[in-house]
């Protein structure tokens, strides 16, 4: 109970002891962090998220794949799960077994080549978009959820490396029904399970991010590092091109780079890394000046000096004695980029320039958000972005609770 | 003779006579030396990213040349290769790099020359016309919404932050304390909800909520305020027979609100947090503290001190502010079905790949950037003391 209290912040009384005093300086971010509610449930909301994304295959009840595709469930509503209805109580959660309504078309009719039938026809209404969407309940035939339930086999860790064979497969699922497959989102045109594809979707726009920071991380150490360190003028020109790349709007050279990439042809997977690699070695401008500023300042101390007369190189200096020195702010920049650099690459799938389809990211969901037939007669495909607004504010409060816990000065006086 | 000379050079004479005029009140004025530097650091900037722009406009496929063959043949001419390799040499596209891009710059520099489209078949200058005006208002319009929310709204989170729920004060009566509480959970409550709604601002990029906006309109059955006017009136003139046309005034408003409402929202949410930070960090200092020693209390202590200091970073970051919200305009254009500039850029990069064009729009989305950072460097060196001793050193 105390644990708790002092965790919602309560109790949060400095201890007389010394640990406080002698604590590393990742140990006090990890216990000012602890004491911010709002940070502590975004973690465990974000940590959520990307776990089930991480392990999405076993989370979701379909394969995501054309493979997996209910091709008699397609533009299907999604399928309620229920404890009881007027047939009586279940322990176990059921759902009901749900079939398309299939609208019989009279070809027949047409054969005779009579414009009247074709009228007739189009305007019955047996043609529009929404009518493909009715479907029927058979509210009797019962289908039970089993839990761990046997489905299609993937891949739950993949370890292998070269020839090395450390591919540890598996076929049990979270979720599952014993007959047909679990829509609980719906089902998208090509009867492509919407759940299935958003947790899937979660991961690979999360592990673009993470290679867009990684790689932006590099150009910004290389810039700010080499500017600051040198000084002089290779500082002023660094600079000056850093002040110019700062000024152009990022979105449209992202988009020039993105058409030039789709001349070249690439698997999905080269284009993948392409565009991870394009968002990240351009946004380099404001860490990189960060890093030349603290460098800058930094590297008249005396402990440089000290370096130096032990005949270290330079090279030496910057990575183990410079930029450890600033890691803390590395790391809290990195985590509150993460919000941006997922929605540069969202909004460039949702101009089609990015990750296109069949791939599952969250941008390629997110663009069919502007298709007037999804908006009108689909709205069960606007789920995903309910699940990119949590996983966006979570990454935002998490980021926002540990700049504040990052922040030595922040403790009240 | 000299004057058809003096028209085809008009802006280099320009830019020189600003650049002799700034040099010659530096001579004794150290502000005006300053100003002076700043300008040519203004202009290399300048040269610099048109450099910038322009190769990595060079990634775009194809060329001119290829494009206007192109149109050509679908006027019924027989083209061959030697055709397209002859227009490449009379467009000067055989070139390196360099050197087009420095016949780029010359003609800019020399007569405010932007290129030629060879999508649009017209000099960039009148294929953009009035338009990039009309990305700059947007962009203005979005700002000032942000500003006008953020400011105050920022400021009084702050005051917020460090305060409790309830008054506890033992010196003040009991109805004192009881009234004092209703207003500071008033308070708490309208920062609260301001957090989650600038957190939500983040969250939600702009597609989404001008989509989510459209949908509304979708269910309600009405007319979308997509593009600027309605068709009822996108051909009526401002000033008709029956004078100036207030129907058409209306229709503008009722449709103008949506794209700096969608282009505001996430400015809006951004600068909340910032004023919100700059406050807070400023009102720990200890010269805060010392005013407060001093006796200043209250609503003096907060306007005087910290809210005072934290203006001139605010005021600073306006070319930055400008340049963010005009990086998300493309897309809400696309959404919401604008023809400015911002979509003409889209145009030209995804659908025609036109290199100048493009190249032109984010030359002068620069050019607003850094005039912007060079007229707030100058105004602050004026009136905020601190800018000013670093500046000029006494």
């Amino acid at each position: 109970m105390n644990a708790l209290l002092t965790r919602f912040g309560r109790k949060a009384k400095p201890k007389n002891d010394d640990s406080y005093y002698t604590a590393g300086q990742m140990a006090l971010i990890k216990a000012r962090f602890k004491r911010k509610a709002s940070g502590v449930i975004a973690a465990w909301v974000l940590g959520t998220i990307v776990f089930m994304g991480l392990f999405a295959p076993f989370f979701s009840p379909v394969d995501p794949t054309i493979r997996g595709a209910d091709i008699e469930y397609r533009r299907g509503a999604p399928q309620v799960v229920k404890f009881w209805d007027e047939n009586g109580f279940s322990l176990t959660p059921f759902t009901y077994t749900y079939t398309k309504t299939r609208s019989r078309i009279d070809l027949k009719a047409l054969a005779g080549g009579g414009l009247s039938a074709l009228d007739a026809l189009t305007s019955s209404g047996a043609l529009t978009a929404s009518s493909q969407n009715k479907y029927d309940v058979d509210r009797v035939q019962r289908r039970y959820i089993q839990f761990f339930s046997k489905g299609w086999e993937y891949s739950l860790i993949d370890l292998s490396i070269g020839n090395l064979d450390m591919d540890i497969r598996w076929d049990r699922h979270l979720l599952g029904v014993g007959q047909g497959q679990l829509h609980l989102m719906g089902t998208d045109e090509d009867g492509k399970d919407v759940l299935s594809r958003t947790l899937h979707a979660v991961w690979i726009t999360i592990s673009i991010a993470i290679v867009a920071l990684v790689v932006k991380l590099i150009v910004s150490l290389f810039v700010g590092g080499v500017s600051g360190y040198f000084g002089g003028r290779v500082d002023t020109i660094m600079m000056s091109i850093t002040e110019a790349v700062r000024v152009i709007p990022p979105i449209p050279i992202y988009l020039a780079c993105a058409v030039a990439l789709s001349q070249l042809d690439l698997t999905s997977v080269q284009r993948y890394f392409a565009i991870a690699l394009v968002i990240g070695a351009l946004d380099f401008a404001t860490l990189g000046r960060r890093l030349r500023t603290h460098i800058l300042t930094e590297r008249n101390q005396d402990y440089v000096l000290a370096a130096q007369l032990c005949g270290a190189s330079t090279w030496r200096i910057i990575w183990r004695h410079l930029i450890p020195s600033f890691s803390s702010y590395i790391i809290v920049d990195t985590l509150i980029n993460f919000p941006y650099v997922i929605l540069a690459e969202t909004s460039l799938s949702f101009l089609g320039l990015g990750l296109t389809e069949p791939v599952n990211s969250l941008g390629v969901l997110l663009q069919k958000a502007q298709d007037p037939d999804i908006q009108q007669n689909m709205l069960w495909q606007f789920s995903p972005v309910a699940v990119f607004v949590v996983l966006i504010m979570a990454f935002v409060f998490v980021g926002d609770a540990l700049r504040d816990a990052a922040d030595p000065y922040s403790e009240k006086k | 003779m000299i004057i058809q000379f003096l028209s085809d050079t008009w802006l280099l004479w320009v830019l020189l006579s600003i650049g002799g005029l700034l040099w010659w009140s530096g001579r004794d004025s150290q502000y005006f030396n300053y100003i002076f530097h700043r300008y040519q650091l203004a202009l290399a900037t300048l040269l610099i990213v048109s450099a910038v722009v322009f190769s990595l406009m060079d990634v775009l496929p194809g060329d001119c040349a290829e494009k206007y063959i192109a149109y050509k043949s679908t006027q019924g001419e027989m083209i061959t290769q030697a055709d397209i390799q002859a227009e490449r040499v009379r467009m000067g596209l055989d070139k390196s790099l360099p050197e087009r891009w420095g016949r780029w710059v010359t003609n800019l520099t020399l007569r405010g020359d932007l290129g030629f489209s060879c999508a649009k078949r017209q000099s960039v200058n009148l294929a953009l016309g009035d338009r990039f005006w009309m990305s700059f208002m947007f962009c203005i319009a979005g700002l000032v919404f942000a500003y006008l929310i953020a400011v105050p709204f920022g400021i009084l989170s702050a005051f917020t932050i460090n305060k409790s729920w309830t008054d506890k004060n033992p010196q003040n009566s009991k109805g004192q304390q009881l009234v004092n509480s209703a207003f500071l959970s008033l308070q708490k409550l309208l920062d609260l909800t301001l957090r989650i709604i600038s957190y939500l601002g983040l969250a939600l990029p702009n597609f989404l909520l001008a989509l989510t906006i459209i949908l509304l309109y979708v269910f309600a059955g009405e007319a979308m305020p997509t593009g600027l006017f309605s068709d009822q009136w996108s051909n009526v003139p401002w000033f008709g027979s029956h004078g100036f046309e207030t129907g058409k005034l209306y229709d503008f408003l009722g449709h103008i609100w949506l794209p700096i409402f969608v282009i505001g929202w996430s400015a809006t949410a951004l600068q909340l947090q910032t004023v919100r930070a700059l406050v807070v960090d400023e009102s720990n200092k200890l010269y805060v503290d010392a005013a407060r020693a001093r006796g200043v209390d209250g609503m003096a202590l907060w306007a005087g001190y910290p809210v005072r200091h934290s203006i001139s970073p605010l005021f600073n970051s306006i070319g930055f502010d400008f340049m963010r919200v005009f990086n998300d305009l493309p897309i809400v254009a696309v959404v919401i079905g604008l023809t400015d500039s911002a979509a003409l850029l889209i145009e030209a990069l995804a659908m025609t790949n036109d290199q100048e064009l493009a190249a032109a729009i984010l030359f002068l989305v620069a050019l607003v950037v850094i005039s912007m950072n060079f007229i707030t460097d100058a105004v602050l060196a004026v009136i905020d003391p601190r800018v000013r001793k670093s500046v000029l050193g006494n």
